[in-house]
């Protein structure tokens, strides 16, 4: 998962990067006289929501995105039973007892994937977050130093990018220890180069550009140009790389789980649910359910993440 | 029709479709082909378990699934019959021992020979022997101690220091399996840690048994075809076994599509979900899944302190556990499980009784603590899984005021903590190297296993005098009276609580017969019929 | 529905940069940018001022690109050494079971064997010197050499990788052309909706409904494994069932092998085709706004030639980059999924070799996949030139 995962953000982060100087050059050629054109206020709050998001699809995506951030927020008090409790029949199929029946040791399936929803969205954004300081920073330091700093920070991201994602994870969680802190730590390993590379090509891109120069020669020092310049101007790519990573943090943190290498029993995880069900194969519903919630919280924030990409690069281009 | 599936073919679409109308045909084409039934004169059985294996050379393999295929592959000098784990008879050899216990005297069975028709001779025996010894692999430990020594061509003497009452046993094991000398040894083997026959042995039987292997392969399947030449008393009766490494939940499937035709990973809860076209064997199976205390105080002072024992003992459900094992699973009344030898009755075993636990738990300042339960997570002894058990044991445990947190760890990273007394508490379990109760007394105050749960030795004297009896102690009666004694012992004050034996359960199709559990090596597919 | 199609023209206004035309800086942003999707490249250096290609400066540029790729491998052995000691388990242990490992001349001997009982340097160093001679040494696991094991599970995984990507290939390009040609229609949105499913799929989870489907309740699908039992495997030659019985002439053989192939490749093409096919939309719509595809088309070509000739070859360099990608990640992906179909893969492999500590075995693999890495980084780079003669190499 977490290879297939890194490949996509890596293609967007390709996208988004190259979107930059053509976003520049557009900025001259095309002028946004129609755009200021009678705007109505309601037309302006429209405009206010991200592009993507204005087409019922995308409203069915935010709306199933708050409905999961809402139960990270109220999930264990909404829930029918203690997702830990393990008083009801084992095996109940899904029905009026349990909604979305009962595991090998009795817990109510709907309780505790509405508890695993606060493991699986939380650590995925916490993920999210980490790797996207991480990475900025060392692509910010790559970028403005250029030459052997650079040079020395590329190349490591380079092995990193070059390991085979999956079983780099495996081995540092196997090292570390199973658990979710772990597992965030292992995963946080080989997410953060992308986030390197963008941003490094970014500030590539502005270091030659001419107010960057210009406050070179009127004397602003590095880390006053980096501060002033070029730091307000990755924050809009970053921050899109960033939306389209959450689904696959989920996908790759709920994949370790699934091999054991993340969330400890009996803590809820999704992932670890899903792996539980492999074992009783004709209790389709102890897979079925926990997939299910995996796959809609990644839709929902991919789709999100797509929608803001859509609406913060004219946003680079009006800046 | 469940949703997702709908889903799926949503999805998919015309691409899902084609494809699988492809492999609707391959499917067609395959059926006579894969059958157990006597096709075109030649039969076959397809074996389906979860492959343990390293190597199939009788004196280094210590895996399950080793075992199964040396057994097939190589005769020992004795053996056990496929319905009685508690007589040694003969088989390669008979045998005489002095009434100390310490003097072994085999005599070779005439005519037996080995499948290139070579005879098999004292020579052999003593090889083999000698080379499972000199090896220093993983099995050696059964024969330390033992002197081989060959008295003519056809008899062999087995000498020890102490008395060895479990020694025919241990003969009986596969890793015991007697080897072409002549043949081994012109392929690099020697009784030396310098042998370099592995590599020929896992490429080509060297042995006796009803079967030849065909093809290994470690990680997907094993090939053995009947051995023309075999003259013994267990003759096969399929020309060919398929013993495929499968994934438990596939394992339920193929056997009740008739893909295969026995099944040996089953879970009890797969089990009690089986289609009716399916015969099971679901017998307690010899593994003991138990509880380690820690009695170290350096670990755990409050694990070191005899209340919290007795809460833990007391405050377990035992039914409760037997619940999550599923079919075939009994509560393990000692450590010695009920296939063996002093194994204690029901009455003996361990009670739960909440109350008591309570106040015990209260006694050894253990509420209000955190204590670590930790737990190989990446193997599941015959079918259980040790982590749903841990969850369960958790819960009753919470129940009774003891709070413990989880520390799962793959095998690989744990037993280093189990296996220097690292751990407060363990969750393991014992598989028997040989059908003895003798393995057990492992578990005494300074022997192996007990110094992993800080069990020194002086720790209980009164336990130590029984460990010594019952490696010594030949007479069955006595034996029995002193297993048994050690049994209650240990249950009233050792630092393990056994916990189950879970179900060994083999599915198979009607069409099979002869399928019997062993402790030691799991299945004899030489004995396997058609009914 | 007007700021339907008005979200989906915005939303691939701007795609990826193939007209160099322009500053200095912005040429080597976009360069710099469109390497940034490949783990390695310097295809352009910073300055942007290529010079044109020629054979010495091509040689050159492979044999830089080999010596980073050998310092890659070299890193990549040293992180895995580095990780597998780290782990606080005793692979000896493990690798002996309970009762041998209380055997003090058995753990001795083990160790001896296995050099286990060097220092950690000298450990490191062995490793090195035996793999300059090609000897990734021997599994403590299954006892044969790494590069024995590897031969066996790495044309089980190639077998699946292969299908999965071409399958993904023609289907993403195919149904990213039909998105793009169709911007902004239902056919567009509904296309891209099926795309962003396709990547949001846990593909364990896919592959565990796909098996339950399938095979348990419809039984349209063979069981586990790479053919059925009883079906003797083809004589090796590629290790490929399907190619080897293919060479052989043994038809049911290929016919059962295809069969066994059919749901893994499905489950991991689901993943990849919905990254080829939002992939391709978006290189294609830039593509399509170019200036000399519009005059192609009003030359009045036939839509076919357009779209082969001009549109396909436009958007190639940047599909071509994900195809790369994507088929390296499907590698690693296989850890997830060949568990669950039983397929005795380079997945099942490195997960056996992870959990018990293995550590020849899980530096063999590393390895291998980081070699793959490479190789398809650097066809994926000379392609570049091939295709798109405006891409210059050299310093």
């Amino acid at each position: 998962m977490t290879n297939p995962g890194q490949a996509k953000a890596q293609a967007k982060a390709q996208t988004k990067a190259q979107q930059c100087p053509q976003a520049q050059a557009q900025e001259s050629a095309q002028p946004r006289a129609q755009m200021a054109n009678r705007r109505s206020l309601t037309r302006r709050i429209w405009r206010l929501i991200p592009p993507g998001l204005r087409q019922p699809l995308g409203i069915v995506a935010a709306l199933i995105a708050l409905t999961w951030l809402v139960i990270c927020l109220v999930g264990p008090s909404i829930a029918p039973y203690d997702p830990l409790a393990q008083d009801l029949p084992r095996f109940t199929p899904p029905g009026s007892v349990a909604w979305l029946g009962t595991d090998e040791l009795g817990r109510d399936l709907l309780s505790r994937i509405l508890a695993g929803a606060r493991v699986t969205i939380g650590l995925s954004l916490l993920l999210v977050c980490l790797s996207m300081l991480i990475g900025s920073l060392l692509g910010l330091l790559a970028g403005f130093f250029g030459r052997w700093v650079g040079e020395t920070i590329m190349r490591f991201t380079d092995l990193v990018l070059a390991f085979p994602t999956v079983i780099l994870a495996m081995v540092t969680a196997a090292a570390l220890g199973a658990s979710l802190f772990n597992a965030v730590l292992a995963a946080l390993v080989v997410s953060w180069p992308p986030y390197a590379r963008v941003v490094r090509s970014i500030v590539m891109g502005l270091r030659e550009n001419e107010f960057v120069a210009s406050g070179r020669l009127l004397g602003f020092s590095s880390v006053r140009s980096m501060r002033v310049d070029i730091l307000p101007n990755t924050v809009g790519p970053v921050l899109v790389m960033a939306s389209l990573d959450i689904g696959t943090a989920a996908l790759l943190l709920s994949g370790l789980s699934f091999l054991g290498l993340g969330a400890k029993p009996p803590t809820p995880e999704w992932g670890s649910m899903v792996s539980s069900a492999v074992a009783h194969f004709d209790k389709w519903w102890l897979g079925v359910f926990p997939g299910l919630a995996i796959l809609t919280v990644v839709i929902a924030f991919n789709f999100i993440g797509d929608a803001l990409r859509d609406a913060l690069d004219p946003g680079v281009e009006k800046s | 029709m469940i949703s997702p599936k709908n889903k799926m073919f949503r999805l998919t679409g015309a691409l899902g479709a084609a494809a699988l109308l492809l492999s609707g045909c391959a499917d067609n084409g395959n059926e006579d082909g894969a059958a157990g039934e006597p096709g075109d004169g030649a039969t076959q059985i397809v074996v389906d378990t979860t492959f343990d294996i390293k190597t199939i050379d009788p004196a280094r393999e210590y895996e399950p699934t080793g075992q199964i295929l040396v057994k097939a592959l190589y005769d020992t000098l004795l053996t056990f019959a496929d319905d009685d784990t508690t007589t040694v008879i003969p088989d390669l050899a008979t045998f005489e021992s002095n009434s100390d216990q310490t003097e072994f005297t085999l005599t070779m069975t005439e005519g037996r020979v080995f499948s290139d028709g070579a005879p098999i001779t004292a020579d052999d025996a003593v090889f083999s022997l000698q080379r499972l010894q000199g090896l220093e692999g993983n099995p050696s430990f059964l024969l330390a101690g033992v002197q081989v020594e060959k008295v003519d061509e056809m008899t062999l003497k087995l000498v020890t220091d102490v008395p060895s009452p479990s020694l025919p046993a241990v003969l009986a094991t596969p890793s015991c399996g007697i080897v072409n000398s002549k043949l081994v040894q012109e392929n690099g083997g020697s009784t030396s840690a310098t042998d370099s026959a592995e590599e020929f042995l896992n490429e080509t039987s060297a042995g006796s048994g009803p079967y030849i292997l065909e093809k290994l392969d470690t990680a997907s399947e094993a090939i053995l075809v009947k051995n023309d030449k075999y003259n013994g008393p267990q003759k096969p009766t399929y020309d060919t076994v398929i013993l495929r490494n499968t994934e438990p939940a596939t394992q339920k499937m193929n056997v009740e599509r008739g893909d295969s035709q026995v099944a040996l990973g089953l879970s009890g809860d797969m089990v009690d979900s089986l289609a009716d076209n399916v015969n099971v064997e679901s017998v307690p199976s010899a593994t003991v899944v138990f509880l380690l205390i820690n009695a170290d105080s350096a670990i755990s002072e409050i694990t070191a302190s005899s209340e919290f024992v007795r809460a833990v003992k007391n405050g377990i459900n035992y039914d409760g556990l037997l619940e999550i094992a599923g079919r075939g699973a009994a509560q393990a009344t000692g450590l010695v499980p009920s296939v063996f030898l002093g194994a204690l009755g029901s009455a003996d075993a361990l009670k739960y009784d909440a109350a008591a636990a309570r106040t015990a738990a209260e006694a050894s300042g253990a509420v209000g603590q955190k204590l670590t339960l930790s737990f190989p997570n990446d193997i599941d002894p015959t079918g259980l899984n040790l982590t749903t058990l841990a969850e369960r044991i958790q819960s009753q445990l919470s129940q009774v005021g003891i709070e413990v947190d989880l520390a799962p760890a793959p095998f690989a990273t744990e037993i280093d903590a189990y296996r220097d007394g690292k751990e407060q508490i363990g969750l393991w379990y014992w598989n028997p190297d040989y059908m003895d109760p003798a393995n057990y007394l492992a578990f005494g105050p300074g022997q192996s296993v007990g110094l992993r749960a800080g069990w020194p030795e002086g720790s209980n004297p009164a336990i130590e005098a029984l460990v010594s009896q019952g490696y010594t102690t030949g007479d069955l009666d006595a034996r029995r009276t002193v297993f048994e004694n050690w049994g209650k012992a240990m249950n009233a004050d050792s630092p393990f609580v056994p916990l189950l034996q879970p179900g060994s359960n083999v599915a198979y199709q009607p069409s099979v017969s002869g399928v019997y559990y062993n402790p030691v090596w799991l299945i004899n597919v030489a004995g396997l019929g058609i009914a | 529905m007007s700021h339907m199609d008005d979200a989906a023209t915005a939303s691939f206004a701007a795609g990826p940069v193939t007209d160099l035309a322009g500053s200095g800086g912005q040429v080597a942003d976009a360069a710099e940018a469109s390497s940034a999707a490949r783990p390695v490249s310097d295809v352009a250096g910073s300055s942007g001022r290529g010079t044109r290609r020629s054979h010495g400066q091509l040689w050159r540029y492979i044999g830089k690109r080999l010596l980073i790729a050998v310092g890659l491998l070299f890193g990549m052995t040293l992180v895995t050494f580095s990780l597998t000691n780290l782990v606080p388990g005793d692979p000896v242990a493990a690798a002996l079971g309970q009762r041998a490992a209380d055997n003090p001349e058995t753990v001795a001997r083990f160790r001896a064997e296995y050099g286990l009982d060097k220092s950690l340097p000298a450990q490191y160093a062995a490793y090195v010197s035996r793999l300059v001679r090609l000897d990734l040494g021997v599994s403590w696991q299954t006892h044969h050499p790494v590069s024995e094991d590897l031969a066996k599970a790495v044309p089980a995984t190639m077998e699946i990788a292969f299908g999965a990507i071409i399958c993904a290939v023609i289907l993403g390009i195919i149904l990213g052309a039909w998105s793009a040609y169709r911007r902004g229609r239902i056919t567009d949105q509904v296309l891209r909706l099926v795309s962003l499913v396709g990547i949001s799929l846990p593909t364990f989870w896919t592959a565990i409904v796909c098996f339950y489907a399938f095979y348990y309740r419809l039984g349209w699908a063979p069981g586990s494994g790479r053919l059925t039992p009883g079906v003797m495997a083809p004589p090796k030659v590629t290790g490929m069932y399907t190619i080897d019985a293919l060479l052989a002439g043994e038809w049911r053989t290929f016919v059962d092998a295809s069969a066994h192939l059919v749901l893994p490749t499905l489950v991991l093409t689901l993943y990849t085709v919905g990254l080829l096919t939002r992939f391709s939309r978006t290189s294609i719509l830039e593509v399509l706004d170019q200036d000399y595809v519009r005059a192609a088309k009003a030359k009045g070509l036939p839509g076919r030639t357009v779209f082969l000739r001009y549109i396909l070859r436009g958007a190639a360099v940047p599909i071509l980059t994900m195809v790369g990608l994507a088929f390296g990640s499907l590698l690693s992906g296989t850890v997830l999924v060949e568990s669950i179909f039983g397929w005795p893969g380079l997945g099942s492999y490195a997960y056996q070799a992870a959990s018990k500590l293995d550590l020849l075995a899980v530096m063999g693999v590393g390895l291998f996949v980081g070699l793959v890495y490479l190789c398809i980084n650097l066809l994926v780079d000379l392609a570049y030139g091939v295709i798109d003669p405006r891409v210059r190499i050299g310093q």
